[in-house]
């Protein structure tokens, strides 16, 4: 109960302390946004014969031929209040948009994590362990070639593969097929609706559309996740808890899993938290490649219009999410080594 | 005020998905349903608010009717539109007065919305009022058809209403026919209209009130339209139901996906292919290719006409003597379009088609004699912009374009710019030279004149001021002796050849890719599938 109670104090001063931050993420975005050349108001206006009114009156409609102090702060109001703006590109809400979006952007980030989690660590324990060995330079090369080839094209490579040729996997394009209805809106979570729906057909053609982008995902954050836990693992494996354990004559396993690898697994777990917020707005590759409805690609299209309100609503989010990763993280701390949330 | 509505639009599209339509959707075969995949958005379903994309005035043309519809003809085997026959489509006919000053419009009688309520005169006042009314993008369209206020469109009776005009305005009719002039549901329409909004512009972006050929059964913008044939439409060319029952629009945005659902025939349609597939497209054994040149379009090498030194028509005429003209539409396009350069008329063009390939050829002694004249011997330094959505097809030409000017002393600095970045510098004249595309809705050559070629407007491109041509295109506009219009277009067309505000150089091939079995396609002026005319073999 106090351990529970610690924990969670600290987490509400880590989220009072993130606000700051967060504010100063709004007003850089803000002011980078206009700095940025690029007129949304004639970009929108484009229309055969739209002329110079047409601009005009996009732009008072916009609140653009305001001063931009002011707009900065009607802006900070219409935040604070739960409202940013509404998207040019696709004639929506932000809110609307970003609610829809970004369960595709966090179900795919997610199952992608998990993929690479899987992948990663028997791999870094396996090259922990004989180190110098085939199988240490096998893990380096795969770790070097996940690393060294851009998503679009091992994405591009796996729907080639797999689509074209093989046609084992279904058509690459958004969270289902399109022929087939999708879930009623419960969370957002394809899985997640289909599983509490009970719609197993459904859950399988929603998985196996997934599986691709996921793959090709993991396939990039495959190296950061592996080498870390590699290093760690020998670090901890060399210290001397480990050589009593082996001298006591314990079982290896239970050596490698519950001693060694427990102890080495802080430093990975910071880099996953890092990893997972990078891939969640880095994804947009991916997303483009697949046809994936997530927020990144939406942001892209955002900024290529110059469409101010969604590129703001996203880098806040993204922000949000970070700080929120790093606290879960922190709290996973604790359950991975009990000292640390000892203050 | 918004999540509430969007909740019960929720609710009720996965009321429909879940309980009707998979048993619905079961039943109709693959072969009755067309996947369209597109690089592109739909963003409402509004043609007339502000950033619609040229995909959500495709998906219109299929949702809603017009008053009129432009005919289709087929040049080289392949079906084009044909602005000279304009056939009614809400309307059943109409009349035109012997001095063109009043149509007379006769709506069909059995037209009904796809509510079922029966289409009155009343509804359509309504809609053309808003036309020329609302704070959108229509208005500034139906001025150049001389459609400018509420007054102007009187109910006759319940089936039955006029149009006058102030003047013989020759693009009145062709006007009604542009994906602008969507004929509105208003009884519909008049229940979202509020205070501050009484057109209702904010509730027709995600919704209909439509009478069109497919009804809107749901859409995920930015990611899906789903289309649905309206059985008890009307507005067909001979009366007859489009053979398609359910349209399925995707977004996909990455180019070689959209191919490979093509080759593997899971997907039938897609028009905006990278150009490098196409030839591969070409020998596929499951998609055909229909390439026909967007022949109300041009490809268009713009100078800055109220600045030095292009304020100079030699300097102009110097660059038109110097571009590689073959090299450059070879390397842009392959080949893939038809040439504006290279005609062997000189003086008058031989008739007034519009654009025409103009005599533009290869020289570099006489853009060398001509910058000499010009006063600048020893060339001067420029830059040349394109956006970076046109890099694939204006990055070969930019190369091109140093390279030869470099020959004769102009020295070039390539800007490759984003998209918003150089709309806005081209809309505020900031940029000298550049490459760009235009393509008016209208394919009259007065039209392209006051379009592209007057005003102290965004289009014209050159910021080109010439009185006599401003005189010609508005006596053309209102011209009714056809052989005064033509003289009137004819010198037009000899001044632009002559002073060169912008060189046209070519209008690239639409290339729309197709399941083998889909027949049909036709080029429309607005660039768009229009679903309505396709049929699987």
């Amino acid at each position: 109960m106090k351990t529970f109670l610690a924990i969670l104090r600290r987490v509400g001063r880590r989220l009072l302390f993130s606000l700051p931050a967060l504010l100063g993420v709004v007003v850089v975005t803000f002011v980078l946004m206009r700095v940025l050349p690029g007129d949304p108001a004639v970009f929108f206006a484009a229309g055969p014969s739209a002329g110079k009114a047409e601009i005009d009156e996009l732009r008072h409609q916009m609140g653009l031929d305001k001063p931009m102090p002011v707009q900065l702060v009607r802006y900070l109001g219409d935040v604070a209040t739960g409202n940013l703006g509404r998207s040019l590109t696709t004639g929506q809400p932000v809110v609307a948009d970003m609610r829809a979006r970004l369960p595709a952007s966090l179900e795919l980030t997610c199952t992608a994590l998990v993929i690479a989690l899987f992948l990663s660590i028997p791999l870094g324990v396996a090259a922990a362990l004989r180190p110098g060995s085939p199988i240490d330079h096998g893990v380096r090369m795969l770790c070097t070639l996940g690393v060294c080839v851009p998503t679009f094209v091992s994405g591009l490579l796996l729907i080639y593969v797999f689509y074209y040729l093989l046609g084992w996997a279904p058509d690459p394009t958004a969270r289902i097929d399109i022929f087939a209805s999708t879930p009623p809106d419960i969370t957002g979570f394809y899985l997640i609706d289909f599983a509490l729906t009970g719609d197993w057909q459904g859950w399988w053609a929603a998985f196996t559309q997934l599986l691709l982008p996921a793959f090709t995902m993991a396939l990039f954050v495959l190296a950061p996740l592996a080498r870390m836990t590699r290093a760690s693992m020998l670090a901890v494996l060399g210290s001397d808890f480990i050589r009593t354990a082996n001298a006591l004559g314990l079982k290896p396993l239970r050596i490698v899993v519950a001693y060694a690898l427990r102890n080495a697994l802080l430093p990975v777990l910071t880099i996953t938290g890092i990893v997972f917020s990078t891939m969640l707005g880095a994804n947009v590759l991916v997303e483009k490649v697949f046809s994936w409805p997530g927020v990144a690609s939406y942001a892209l299209d955002a900024l290529l219009a110059s469409d101010y309100a969604p590129v703001q609503a996203f880098v806040l989010l993204m922000a949000t999410i970070f700080v929120l990763v790093n606290v879960l993280i922190d709290i996973l701390y604790g359950v991975a080594d009990p000292r640390v949330s000892v203050e | 005020m918004n999540i509430p509505r969007r909740a019960v639009f929720h609710l009720a599209t996965g009321a429909t998905l879940a309980g009707i339509l998979p048993v619905d959707a079961r039943a109709q075969s693959r072969a009755e349903t067309l996947r369209y995949v597109t690089g592109a958005n739909i963003n409402t379903l509004d043609p007339c608010v502000p950033g619609t994309t040229r995909e959500s005035f495709g998906l219109s043309m299929n949702v809603y009717d017009r008053l009129f519809a432009f005919g289709r003809k087929q040049v080289n085997g392949n079906w084009v539109f044909d602005s000279s026959v304009i056939r009614g489509e809400l309307a059943q006919s109409y009349e035109m007065s012997a001095d063109k000053l009043t149509i007379t419009i006769h709506l069909r009688p059995d037209a009904t919305w796809q509510d079922g309520s029966p289409v009155t005169a009343e509804d359509i006042k309504w809609s053309l009022d808003r036309a020329v009314s609302a704070k959108s993008l229509a208005p500034p369209q139906f001025s150049t058809g001389s459609l400018t206020s509420p007054d102007q469109f009187r109910i006759v009776d319940a089936k039955t209403l006029t149009v006058s005009l102030t003047k013989p305005d020759r693009l009145a009719l062709a006007n009604l026919c542009v994906p602008y002039a969507i004929m509105i549901n208003s009884k519909l329409a008049k229940q979202h209209a509020t205070a501050d909004d009484p057109w209702a512009l904010e509730w027709t972006k995600t919704n209909t009130a439509a009478s069109g050929a497919y009804i809107v059964e749901s859409y995920k913008p930015g990611e899906s339209v789903i289309l649905r044939r309206n059985e008890a439409w009307k507005g067909g060319a001979n009366g007859k139901l489009p053979f398609f029952r359910r349209i399925i629009l995707q977004t996909v945005p990455e180019a070689a996906t959209r191919a490979n659902l093509i080759e593997r025939g899971d997907a039938d349609l897609s028009i905006d292919l990278a150009a490098s597939d196409i030839p591969t497209m070409e020998k596929s054994a499951k998609a055909k290719v229909i390439s026909v040149p967007q022949t109300n379009g041009f490809t268009h090498i713009s100078m800055n006409t109220q600045v030095a030194p292009f304020d100079n028509p030699k300097v102009r005429q110097a660059i038109g003597a110097a571009l590689p003209y073959e090299n450059m539409f070879q390397a842009s396009l392959f080949g893939r379009g038809r040439r504006l350069y290279d005609a062997s008329w000189t003086g008058s063009p031989p008739n007034i088609d519009f654009p025409q390939p103009m005599p533009l050829k290869t020289d570099p002694a006489r853009a060398k004699q001509l910058l000499a004249e010009a006063g600048l011997p020893n060339g001067f330094k420029t830059s040349f912009a394109f956006s970076t959505g046109a890099a694939a097809t204006a990055e070969p030409v930019a190369a091109l374009v140093k390279e030869a000017l470099g020959k004769v002393g102009i020295d070039v600095d390539i800007q490759k710019k984003p998209d918003a970045e150089f709309n806005t510098m081209e809309a505020e004249k900031k940029l000298p030279f550049f490459i760009d595309a235009g393509t008016a809705w209208l394919p009259a050559t007065y039209y392209y004149f006051y379009l592209y070629f007057t005003r102290d407007q965004r289009w014209n491109f050159a910021s080109w001021k010439n009185t006599r041509i401003e005189e010609l295109a508005a006596l053309a506009r209102f011209e009714t002796d056809p052989a005064k219009y033509e003289a009137e277009c004819k010198e037009m067309i000899e001044i632009f050849a002559d002073q060169q505000p912008l060189l046209m150089v070519w209008q690239p091939n639409h290339d729309a890719v197709m399941a083998k079995s889909v027949d049909g396609y036709t080029y429309q002026f607005y660039r768009q599938a229009d679903f309505r005319d396709l049929v699987r073999a």
